[in-house]
């Protein structure tokens, strides 16, 4: 079963001079699967997951997510099926800062409205927890620290039991304890719930664990 | 409340200063239309108060007619000439000589509230050596003073001793003056035809009209009857007040199907009191309008700003699955509440201003305080008008964060 296929991905920047960013990727992915992308500094990885993440929609090249053909697809069309199916945790962890810790968490699932919201609460709770963030819940947003925002910005990611969670270096800013949450996290998520996880990241360490690595350069994929 | 009204009350009361401002521009905005427009309504009304105290909405006369036939027709044939020298056209009746009849009539009419007969005279007034003309009006004083309020301006005397006394007069202040009497001195009244009588001041009017005031003279019909040797339902005037002032010229037209006489509405004689009122209309609803734009601009800027300071969240938003509508239901709801909030606070401080407006002291004709006119239409549309303007000016930036492109935004 493949969670995302993607077919001679080519993208393009056009400013301030003509680049080729990705040179015709193509890949699989299966359910479940916990893979994580690396690649030198400016080899394309963002760029690749953005792709994935069905935001950014100009590019040539077909991307397949859950046998649902995203390329060509609406904005509002992809709005809704990103809620659904993909959570994704950028690589500056951006929250609403305006917003309590809880309600970023939320607020995903309440656009949802799949849940009542005070099922909704409770799981938040349970996640914030998860990654140890007890005590945290009603400080504003802008109020915590890096490693605390970027660990907010995961339990959002995974509030709405997405298929697919993309991770642009979920890690980055952790030290090795939470690192070492965060992934078992994922690892569990992976394994027991089915759920597809694809990270970016620098830490060797972290991508060694994984199942695949795919590896980027250039804007070319070397090796997967 | 739903999510995205909860996102939109987040937005507002995060910035407290802002809120405030843009709620402040749309209060002012209405309550300054408010206030101008019952000003000038206030002015509106004192303005045809003071007309109608002297005029009647409608009034029927004997006028000379209006198409003078020609007295010989227009030859055909070139080789005739038609000359008639110094032609007239000369009023063979005068006055109206069965007014109570057409007074019958028209009090059937439903828009009619009252009907008034006066005897218009223009005669000299004599006290010993100072004598001078005045014009004098024979009153049905009942009908005159449901009509025209009269007891209110006599300021000695009573109007209803006119019935009870055919020596009776009432002089207007300024006459009583120029010929030097007060109430209980006689006066010698000359008629045009040279018919005298003497006439006891039993009072004396003053209707802040200081042209009218120095020449008016007033007795009872029936007096003025006699004195002018007259039938018993002669009038030179059928005075007529209809429920509604701006409605007269079509009431007027549908009197003239009934008699023959002249039928004036108010407005055929007093273009310039008409002309005026409506350009003040104009006025009040230009400068009013002009506010409420301009507090919409305001907050077409402020929502703009919050747009542009909000545009990371807004694409996080959009990251996460909100849609367009989701953002512009975000952005219009901040708008919507400040237009709603603003405007009922713009009610109240526009009717405030009015009561204040209403209490500055103005002492001119028959004012005391600045005149203003509480009128509940003024304030729906007042809230309207700065509901709808907030809606417009809200909706353009909404459209614009509603097509931020999330990763251009988040791409860093
Ligand atoms: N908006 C943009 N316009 C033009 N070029 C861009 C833009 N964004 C990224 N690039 C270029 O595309 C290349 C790939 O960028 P990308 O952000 O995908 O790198 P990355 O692999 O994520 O790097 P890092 O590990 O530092 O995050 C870079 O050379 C970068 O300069
Ligand atoms: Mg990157």
């Amino acid at each position: 079963m493949k969670a995302i296929s993607i077919k001679n991905l080519n993208k393009y920047f056009h400013d301030p001079v003509e680049f080729q960013v990705l040179k015709d990727i193509s890949f699989d992915v299966n359910k479940g699967e916990f893979v994580s992308i690396i690649g030198k500094s400016g080899s394309g990885k963002s760029t690749l997951l953005y792709l994935l993440s069905t935001m950014d929609t100009k590019y040539d090249g077909n991307i397949i997510i859950n046998d649902t053909r995203v390329t060509g697809l609406k904005q509002n069309q992809l709005a809704k099926f990103r809620n659904e199916q993909i959570g994704f945790v950028f690589q500056f962890h951006f929250l609403l800062p305006e917003f309590t810790v809880l309600d970023n968490v939320m607020l995903p699932a309440l656009k949802l409205k799949k849940k009542s919201k005070d099922e909704i609460e409770a799981e938040a709770i349970e996640l914030l927890y998860l990654l140890g963030l007890k005590g945290q819940e009603h400080k504003k947003a802008s109020k915590i620290s890096g490693g605390q925002q970027q660990r907010v910005a995961i339990s959002r990611a995974l509030i709405n039991s997405p298929s697919i969670i993309m991770g642009d270096e979920p890690t980055g800013n952790l030290d090795s304890k939470n690192t070492q949450i965060v992934f078992d996290v994922f690892r569990e998520l992976a394994k027991e719930r089915g759920q597809t996880i694809i990270a970016v990241t620098h830490d060797d360490e972290f991508a060694a664990n994984c199942d695949r690595i795919i590896e980027l350069s250039d804007g070319k994929l070397i090796s997967q | 409340m739903n999510t995205n009204q909860r996102i939109a009350k987040v937005h507002l009361t995060s910035r407290f200063r802002q809120l405030l401002v843009a709620i402040l521009s749309v209060s002012f905005g209405i309550s300054m239309y408010i206030a101008m427009n019952s000003f000038m309504a206030g002015v509106n009304n004192i303005q045809t108060q003071i007309t109608f105290t002297a005029m009647a909405h409608i009034k029927i006369y004997n006028d000379l007619p209006a198409n003078v036939e020609p007295i010989l027709p227009i030859p055909k044939d070139s080789n005739t000439v038609l000359m008639v020298n110094n032609a007239r056209n000369i009023q063979y009746t005068q006055g109206i000589k069965n007014a109570d009849a057409i007074k019958n009539d028209i009090l059937n009419m439903p828009e009619i509230t009252g009907v008034a007969l006066q005897l218009n005279q223009n005669v000299f007034i004599r006290n010993g050596v100072s004598k001078t003309s005045a014009s004098l009006s024979g009153i049905e004083t009942v009908n005159e003073n449901a009509l025209f309020q009269t007891s209110e301006y006599i300021i000695e005397g009573d109007i209803s001793e006119l019935d009870k006394r055919s020596d009776g007069i009432i002089l207007g202040t300024g006459l009583a003056r120029t010929i030097g009497v007060n109430t209980g001195n006689t006066i010698s009244i000359t008629t045009s035809d040279d018919v005298s009588k003497t006439f006891k001041v039993i009072g004396l009017i003053e209707s802040g009209n200081k042209g009218a005031d120095k020449t008016r003279a007033l007795i009872s019909i029936q007096t003025a009857r006699q004195l002018f040797s007259k039938n018993k339902s002669y009038a030179t005037d059928v005075l007529v007040n209809t429920n509604n002032y701006n409605n007269a010229r079509l009431v007027s037209e549908k009197i003239s199907k009934l008699t023959d006489y002249k039928v004036e509405s108010w407005q055929e004689g007093n273009a310039q009191l008409v002309s005026s009122s409506l350009l003040r209309d104009i006025l009040a609803i230009a400068v009013s309008l002009t506010i409420l734009i301009v507090a919409g601009f305001g907050i077409y800027n402020i929502m703009n700003m919050t747009v542009n300071e909000k545009i990371k969240e807004i694409a996080i938003l959009k990251a996460m699955g909100f849609n367009g509508k989701d953002i512009i239901e975000i952005f219009l709801t901040q708008s919507v509440a400040i237009g709603l909030i603003g405007g009922l606070i713009g009610l109240v401080l526009g009717n405030i201003i009015v009561q204040i407006l209403d209490s500055v002291p103005f002492n001119i004709a028959t004012l005391t305080t600045l005149p203003v006119d509480y009128k509940l239409r003024d304030y729906i549309l007042a809230f309207l008008f700065g509901v709808i303007i907030t809606l417009i000016a809200g909706y353009l930036p909404s459209r614009k964060a509603s097509k931020v492109d999330p990763v251009e935004i988040l791409r860093g």
